[in-house]
């Protein structure tokens, strides 16, 4: 077993040039390079392709999948997987929706759903932990409960009518004369440097890929492995509640509808960003150019006109082809 | 001045199968204490009860005179005492100095941490011990042999006044056990006690201070290098009365049934050539990692071997899968049972015909239930496996128990050759004797045998030839009044 | 085990059954149903219950099979959506009965084959490769249809899912000819019987003979094949083929049969408990429906019967774990 492992390293170390960089290097740059390709071609024959208010489109439309991704890229690192948030996602643009109607002040709304988003995830782990299922079910179950709660609370209609002042979480912005840079996406991207920073910098944070590398290993650290788990999947919740609110904002309105297959769209993103489902690997930045290679692809195939429908076949053909290169990069190097 | 460790009187059972007894140990600061023994023999059950992985039934343990009692390998470390576990608990996908400090990273304000300096406390923990490992590679881009020297790093950086090293050297280079002695040369001369554990007796002779051999799960002594010498400690360790509860011997024919020839696969084993006869029990012994597994699993196709040839009853084979080789009548009797040879949580019966489905299929692949009962309730009978109710999950039997579904599931593919890879482990005496004849009967009716065993005794008492592996090589075959426990011995070590 | 005292063995035993514990609940709640409504026991009722059950049923039973082989599929919905779409086209076009089913169950199978290609041979987890499955298989079947329903499709095909003997749908017996079928290759049938130790444990599989990839890669297949089916019988029930049939099937299947006693670990699955299940959430679905509640109020039933289900199955592994 052990010479195994020696051969294994040996092999390792004749791979020359491919070691020389690190296989997260290796697929965040892989990604990078496709999507500077894939904007040139579309831009030659798209001159509107990569105008600011185009630009500004594509991050308004995918918003909420890049806020969710910065939760779900933490989760995929330890090892698991978090199918909730496309519950949570509508639950909380409803629930923030039925507090304002209710009269809650705005502040008091938001922290409460955020709350909310926080507990569901907390019940994720808990189940998980408590029952010891695969995170995949535990989420499930917990996915479908959502999705018949939130038609049970709206009666299946639209909530809406919310306060004014609630307009600026996914509305209002900047004028930029042709279009609104909305503050929203200055909180995806505040988010985004902060878990960006914080899970490359902080000691607490950096746990995540110990515990996704090697489980056994993180336990005989004396890390408590269950106690992180529920912190990972609470700020999963969390900031798919996030997502809810500035949804809400945006559409003044919650429709239990909202979500509908984010979670696979939001793993998608984060594995073709480098992340690894058995755990150990994944960067915020390589999820957010997974984010934003499947936003340009929406984009793109929606002002060709020719063929729209074709984005689903090849984000599903990137993902795969991204996993087979991740393949074949770690068995070269392995 | 008291040891800086000692243990007292450490009694540990696992069930009804008792590991240790009464094992008192001690060792001083700025020496370096060797633990030898067989296989099995307490070894490192003893470290993991020091180093907060097992609890013990009953005993002491004493660091610097005080009485300790590590919850956990975490709270052990905490105390000054570092065990370098065999199994590395090193995560590949991050950095050395992460590895290192995991946990214990220096951080700047609100728990950032402070690369510069982690990366710096790596090096100067490098150079204090004087390799030259670069602290910001990934863990996954160096060798075992690195990666093992990383881990002693690791349990040196807690500052630790006990250090205990199990096997350190399996899996390293020549010019790393150098590099290694030089790092335990230094911690000694810094007052550290060292806890070496290994069967290679010549390092041992080469850095030890002591000696302790333990035997079955007790001390049976303790000496000076000095004053004692190789073959001292092979009697020590091996010293157990030879029991005549071996089945006799058989007779073998002259045909021969399975011919290997210069079979290898380097680095793990080269040039390994043997024939087994007709109702004939061939025992392997060696230390653990000579290469025993590797040579039965290649045979079997269960892994690859990148030259050499093997033919059954003449007819040279071509075997690229285990499918193939049970087909040719080549069974392997797994050394992990749980990992790779049962299926835990189904029925006794589901595993004895497991491998001989092909033997009960109708039309159409339709499983004849009925033969295969039978088959399952003869198997049950000639293996003697209780409860005799073939319909529980073999998660409900005892070890020897489910040790004896695994040579009943072998057993009804119709071997002609069957390679059994350490066909006692971890059974009571009882299953034990039972296993025995079942190997000895089946030579009798002509199916050649092969025996891995790490337990000399096993192998002796067994087997009507034994070969000798040492590091990947077939260092000895012997056969009649050649076969004793010291002879084989000198083979595997020296 | 459930711990019951005063209780005999073997009544015990009975009780632990995941299959006894669906019919029980069943039970309980036609029960229930039928004193608070009348409109329950009504054959029309009942019918419409069965009929709308079978696309679930089969994709449940197809996912079963994964299941128990360690595996997961998520492109189920796709590959229905994909089939539906296929199938009607060709009919539109005016393609031969047989001919159009045929090459729509031939492309559900190449669906399977790829994902059982990627998973068997190529060791990829599954998750990951059916998830791009989904994508691609559901991308295609907008392709092809540019989100426009299919419809004209002749009348002898509609007939398979709309004609009746004994006022119950041809696709209600066929659907549960396929159930004792599957129930009986699952007991007596040699490469199913080695799928329930490929998923207990693949490695001892490999090492004790058993084709482990092949038979993997003909789960797979099989589970599209029930997608491809259930797509037949739903096209044709419905007179039309729509790229979006299906959306967000595969959660469903992958919950009726883990209610039904399916593990994500492999190894286990019956095909009478993901019957059940199936059958189960159904009425609880016609129960919302007849009782004037909410109808999509069947997820928060599903989610909770599913978490019911992990404790259920969680109590009984600590017994395990404890040997």
């Amino acid at each position: 077993m052990q010479d195994a492992q020696a051969m294994r390293a040996k092999q390792a170390a004749d791979a020359g040039l491919l070691r020389r960089f690190s296989l997260e290097t290796l697929q965040v740059g892989g990604l990078a390079l496709a999507i500077v390709v894939f904007a040139i071609v579309v831009q030659l024959n798209f001159p509107v392709f990569l105008s600011l208010p185009n630009i500004n489109v594509m991050f308004v439309n995918f918003l909420p999948e890049a806020i969710i991704a910065l939760g779900m890229t933490i989760v995929i690192i330890t090892a698991g997987i978090d199918l909730s948030v496309a519950g949570i996602y509508p639950f909380s643009a409803i629930v923030v929706g039925l507090l304002m109607l209710a009269g809650a002040p705005i502040p008091v709304a938001i922290l409460l759903t955020l709350a909310a988003g926080a507990v569901v995830g907390a019940v994720n782990a808990f189940i998980s932990n408590k029952f010891r299922v695969h995170p995949f079910i535990a989420t499930l179950a917990i996915l479908l409960i959502l999705r018949g709660v939130n038609i049970i609370i709206t009666g299946g209609s639209p909530v809406s009518g919310f306060p004014e002042g609630f307009a600026i979480f996914g509305q209002a912005g900047i004028d930029m004369g042709g279009f609104t840079l909305r503050y929203s996406v200055f909180i995806w991207l505040g988010l985004a440097l902060l878990t960006g920073y914080l899970l490359r910098h902080h000691r607490f944070w950096r746990l995540s890929y110990f515990i996704g590398g090697n489980r056994r290993s993180a336990r005989m650290s004396g890390i408590n492995v269950e106690r992180y788990l529920v912190f990972v999947y609470m700020l999963s919740g969390t900031l798919a509640a996030v997502a809810g609110i500035i949804v809400a904002s945006q559409f003044n309105a919650a429709n239990n509808s909202y979500g509908q297959n984010l979670e696979l769209r939001v793993i998608t993103a984060v594995v073709i960003g480098g992340a690894d489902l058995n755990g150990g690997a994944g960067s915020i930045l390589g999820s957010m150019l997974g984010v934003l290679f499947i936003a340009m692809i929406y984009n793109a195939f929606a002002m060709s006109g020719i063929s729209t429908y074709w984005q689903d076949v090849v984000v599903g053909a990137m993902l795969l082809a991204s996993i087979l290169l991740g393949e074949a990069l770690k068995r070269r190097r392995a | 001045m008291p040891p800086a460790l000692e243990v007292k009187e450490i009694n540990k059972s696992f069930g009804s199968h008792r590991v240790l007894h009464e094992v008192s140990f001690a060792v001083e600061a700025g020496e370096v204490h060797a633990l030898v023994g067989e296989n099995g023999a307490g070894k490192s059950t003893l470290m993991n009860i020091v180093g907060g992985i097992h609890n013990r039934d009953a005993g002491e343990l004493l660091l610097k005179g005080q009485a300790i009692d590590p919850a956990d390998v975490w709270q052990a470390r905490q105390l000054g005492i570092s065990v370098v576990f065999q199994e590395l608990s090193l995560t590949p996908n991050m950095t050395v100095a992460q590895n290192i400090f995991v946990r214990r990273e220096p951080t700047k304000a609100l728990g950032m941490i402070d690369w510069q300096r982690l990366n710096a406390d790596a090096r100067a923990l490098f150079e204090q011990i004087g390799v030259d490992i670069s602290p910001t590679e990934l863990v996954g881009n160096y060798s075992v042999g690195i990666q093992q020297i990383i881990e002693i790093a690791k349990a040196i950086s807690f500052e630790a006044e006990v250090i205990i090293m199990d096997e350190p050297t399996s899996a390293l280079s020549e010019s790393e056990v150098d590099r290694l002695f030089g790092i335990i040369a230094d911690l000694k001369a810094q007052g550290v006690a060292i806890v070496f554990i290994s069967h290679k007796l010549g390092e041992v002779f080469r850095i030890a201070d002591r000696i302790s051999v333990l035997r079955d799960g007790e001390m049976v002594g303790a000496t000076k290098p000095a004053e004692s010498s190789p073959d001292e400690i092979i009697r020590l360790m091996v010293g157990r009365s030879f029991d005549d509860l071996y089945p006799p011997k058989g007779v073998v024919g002259d045909e021969v049934i399975l011919e290997v020839r210069e079979l290898s696969h380097p680095p793990l084993f080269h040039d390994i050539s043997f024939s087994l006869r007709k109702g004939e029990i061939l025992g392997i012994a060696g230390l653990v990692g000579a290469g025993r597994t590797e040579v039965a699993r290649a045979i079997f196709g269960a892994d690859s071997y990148s030259s050499g040839s093997i033919a059954l009853a003449g007819e040279r084979l071509d075997i690229k899968s285990p499918r193939e080789a049970i087909e040719k009548g080549i069974v392997y009797l797994t050394e992990d049972r749980k990992v790779m040879g049962l299926f835990l949580s189904m029925t006794m019966r589901e595993n004895i015909v497991s491998a001989a489905l092909g033997r009960f299929v109708g039309a159409l692949g339709i499983l004849q239930h009925k033969e295969i009962a039978a088959e399952s309730g003869r198997a049950m009978q000639r293996n003697d496996i209780r409860p005799r109710d073939d319909l529980l999950s073999v998660n409900s039997l005892s070890g020897g128990n489910q040790q004896k579904s695994l040579l009943a599931k072998c057993l009804s593919a119709n071997p002609k050759a069957l390679l059994a890879d350490e066909p006692t482990r971890g059974v009571d005496v009882g299953a034990k004797v039972k296993i025995h004849q079942a190997l000895r009967d089946l030579a009798n009716h002509g199916v050649g045998v092969i025996v891995i065993s790490s337990e000399l005794p096993e192998v002796l008492g067994l087997s009507d030839r034994v070969i000798v592996f040492r590091e990947g090589r077939i260092s000895a075959i012997l056969a009649g009044d050649n076969i004793s426990q010291a002879e084989v011995m000198r083979h595997a070590v020296q | 085990m459930i711990k019951l005292p005063g209780l005999p063995d073997k009544s015990k035993a009975l009780l632990n059954d995941r299959s006894v514990i669906l019919a029980l609940l069943i039970l309980v709640i036609s029960i229930a149903l039928s004193l608070l409504t009348p409109a329950f026991l009504s054959s029309r009722n009942l019918t419409f219950v069965v009929t709308g059950m079978t696309y679930d049923l089969l994709m449940a039973l197809g996912m079963t099979v994964v299941l128990l082989l360690w595996g997961i599929d998520l492109s189920v919905g796709s590959v229905l959506g994909l089939t539906a779409v296929v199938t009607t086209m060709l009919l539109q076009d005016g393609a031969a009965i047989p001919l159009a089913i045929g090459l729509g169950l031939g492309v559900s199978a190449l669906c399977g084959a790829i994902n059982g290609f990627f998973v068997a041979y190529l060791k990829i987890a599954p998750f990951i490769v059916t998830l791009g499955m989904m994508s691609v298989a559901r991308g295609i079947a907008t392709v092809l249809t540019s989100g426009y329903f299919v419809s004209g499709l002749p009348d002898a095909y509609k007939a398979i899912g709309q004609g009746r003997l004994f006022n119950v749908p041809y696709m209600v017996y066929i659907a549960l000819v396929a159930v004792v079928i599957l129930a009986l290759l699952l007991r007596n049938w040699r490469p199913l019987r080695e799928a329930f130790y490929i998923g207990t444990n693949p490695e001892a599989a490999r090492l004790t003979g058993i084709r482990v990839a092949m038979i993997t890669m003909g789960g797979y297949v099989f589970c599209s094949l029930m997608a491809g089916s259930a797509a037949i019988f739903m096209t044709s029930r419905l007179s039309m083929g729509f790229f979006q049939f299906g959306l967000g099937a595969e959660l469903k299947a992958i919950a009726a049969a883990v209610i039904g006693g399916a593990s994500l670990r492999g190894g286990t699955g019956s095909v009478i408990g993901t019957t059940l299940a199936v059958f189960l959430l159904a009425l609880i679905n016609n129960g919302f429906v007849l009782l004037r509640g909410s109808p999509n109020a069947q997820n928060v039933i599903m989610g909770g019967i599913l978490v019911v289900a992990i404790m259920i199955d969680a109590y009984r592994r600590r017994d395990r774990d404890e040997d």
